[in-house]
């Protein structure tokens, strides 16, 4: 399942090479939301005990 | 004397009252190397925080989103959460197996799988990646204080003054405690330059409404960042977290395991931060040039330089002490890490301290010496040194994932791995069109496997 989630984030880091080529700033914001949503995942998920 | 050889004796000052508060206690080589394994979670993120962002990001960040667009952005956050996503895994499993065995070097995980000659050759790649690597922190210091009244040469030596006394005095602790004060004034200069910048060159038009002006810029791929090349720069930082000693060392310090999930969590936000706000700095300035209120500049690294010399004193005061702070934390924290695994694994001193404080002084000498020769081909030896330490990362996930393979895989896997970097990056060689940062990672995975499994056959 780790396996299974790093392979979800990194495909969703490399969306924007496929489907976004807009000239604004959507790329931009795109990969900051990404990363903000994956931090507060990790934040909020029980798996911090060794 | 000017305004910023005055801010940088108060800056040494501070530093060094700091570090000789936090010298108090320290007893052994696990209070000198490692703060005793007694650091709360805030103090933490901010070492792990100021320890990675070097001066690369305030400089080099800076301008490679000015000069290439978003895609400095994605491969950035890539590292990040790449970093999180390593981290929230293997982090409580290093801390708990670190803190049980007594690991204190990094390499001493290795040792404690695979043998005490694979950590010793270990320590010894990690010497040859890491010294050039740190040289750039101390030549980018110079560079600052050249354009402040100093000469390069004293500008190294005041740089090196620094980074040797803080490790010496305080060890770790006196490192984590500069870092986290260091790391407040990265972050608070990123916030006022941002905030400044934006004031200044879009007051009058509107950011939004000007933005499509950067054209390819704003997306992926375009003709500087193609698949390839976001591939070759993103894979050795994807793994950071696990093969560079200086951060991996960092996930032996926490006191509890909430401290760790702490450390890890408020490294993420901070990550995130620093990150957009250089990267948006980046780009507001390319806007401005595109909009003919900022000069263009051809050489990406002396974008942030040109900003500082249109900035108010006080800013520019800040973000050159910012670049400072960013540079001596993170040169500071390699050397530190480097005298443990030379004190530990290489010459297998495991008690007293005062081998260690030879060894920061030895190390920092070392990098100061070849950072005076300014050698042309430092940037390549930067940008191989996290290449080269990728050939660890098969041992580090075998120790959780594989039971096969002892001493010679070890040894083979090190060999294979770091002789495929330095060549194929020396001779610029990406044969099928793979980057070399791949091929490492391929040929160290393929020779673990292989060696592993004979080791193990003829073990049994």
């Amino acid at each position: 399942m780790k396996w299974l989630e790093g392979l979800v984030v990194v495909a969703a880091m490399l969306l924007p090479f496929a489907l976004i080529r807009t000239e604004d700033l959507t790329t931009y914001v795109y990969w900051i939301l990404v990363s903000a949503a994956y931090i507060a995942y990790t934040a909020f998920t029980m798996r911090w005990e060794p | 004397m000017n305004s910023f050889i005055i801010l940088t004796i108060l800056y040494a000052i501070a530093g060094t009252v700091i570090a000789l508060y936090a010298r108090k206690g320290i007893r052994s080589q696990e209070d000198y190397f490692i703060a005793g394994r007694r650091i709360g979670g805030v103090i933490s993120a901010l070492t792990y925080a100021a320890t990675t962002y070097s001066a690369f990001m305030m400089v080099g960040l800076v301008g490679f989103s000015y000069a290439t667009g978003v895609g400095a952005v994605g491969f950035e956050l890539l590292y990040l959460v790449s970093t999180i996503f390593l981290l929230s895994y293997y982090a409580p499993r290093v801390w708990k197996i670190s803190r049980d065995k007594g690991f204190v070097s990094p390499a001493e995980l290795l040792s404690y799988r695979y043998g005490s000659a694979v950590a010793k050759l270990a320590a010894l790649i990690s010497l040859l990646a890491l010294i050039p690597y740190t040289s750039v922190q101390l030549i980018g210091v110079a560079l600052l204080f050249e354009k402040n009244g100093l000469t390069f040469v004293e500008g190294i030596v005041v740089a090196a003054v620094l980074v040797a006394i803080w490790a010496m005095l305080g060890g770790l602790r006196s490192v984590a405690w500069t870092d986290a004060v260091q790391g407040i004034i990265m972050l608070s200069a990123a916030v006022l330059v941002v905030i400044w910048t934006y004031l200044w060159g879009f007051s009058n038009v509107s950011f939004n409404a000007e933005v499509s002006r950067l054209g390819e810029l704003l997306y992926v791929p375009n003709s500087f960042w193609t698949p390839v090349r976001f591939a070759a720069l993103a894979v050795p930082w994807f793994f950071f977290a696990l093969t560079n000693p200086q951060v991996f060392q960092r996930l032996f310090i926490p006191k509890d395991s909430r401290a760790i999930r702490n450390m890890i969590i408020l490294f993420g936000f901070f990550g995130l931060i620093y990150t957009v706000l250089v990267t948006f700095l980046g780009l507001e300035l390319r806007l401005m040039t595109e909009l003919g209120t900022f000069p263009a500049v051809k050489d990406r690294d002396a974008v942030t330089p040109t900003l500082l010399t249109y900035a108010p004193e006080w800013l520019s005061l800040l973000v050159a002490l910012s670049i400072l702070a960013a540079a001596v934390t993170t040169a500071n924290s390699v050397i530190l890490t480097l005298s443990s695994m030379i004190s530990r694994d290489i010459i297998r001193e495991t008690k007293n301290i005062i081998t260690g404080r030879i060894g920061v002084l030895v190390l920092t000498l070392l990098v100061a010496v070849f950072a005076m020769q300014r050698p042309a081909y430092i940037v390549e030896l930067a940008v191989l040194s996290s290449t080269i330490l990728l050939c660890q990362l098969p041992l580090i996930l075998g120790i959780f994932h594989w039971s096969r393979g002892k001493k010679y895989t070890g040894i083979s896997t090190l060999v294979a791995g770091s002789s495929i970097a330095v060549t194929f990056s020396f001779l610029k060689l990406s044969p099928l069109g793979i980057p070399a940062s791949i091929w490492v990672l391929l040929v160290s995975f393929a020779v673990h496997l292989i060696v592993s499994v004979v080791e193990d056959l003829k073990s049994a």
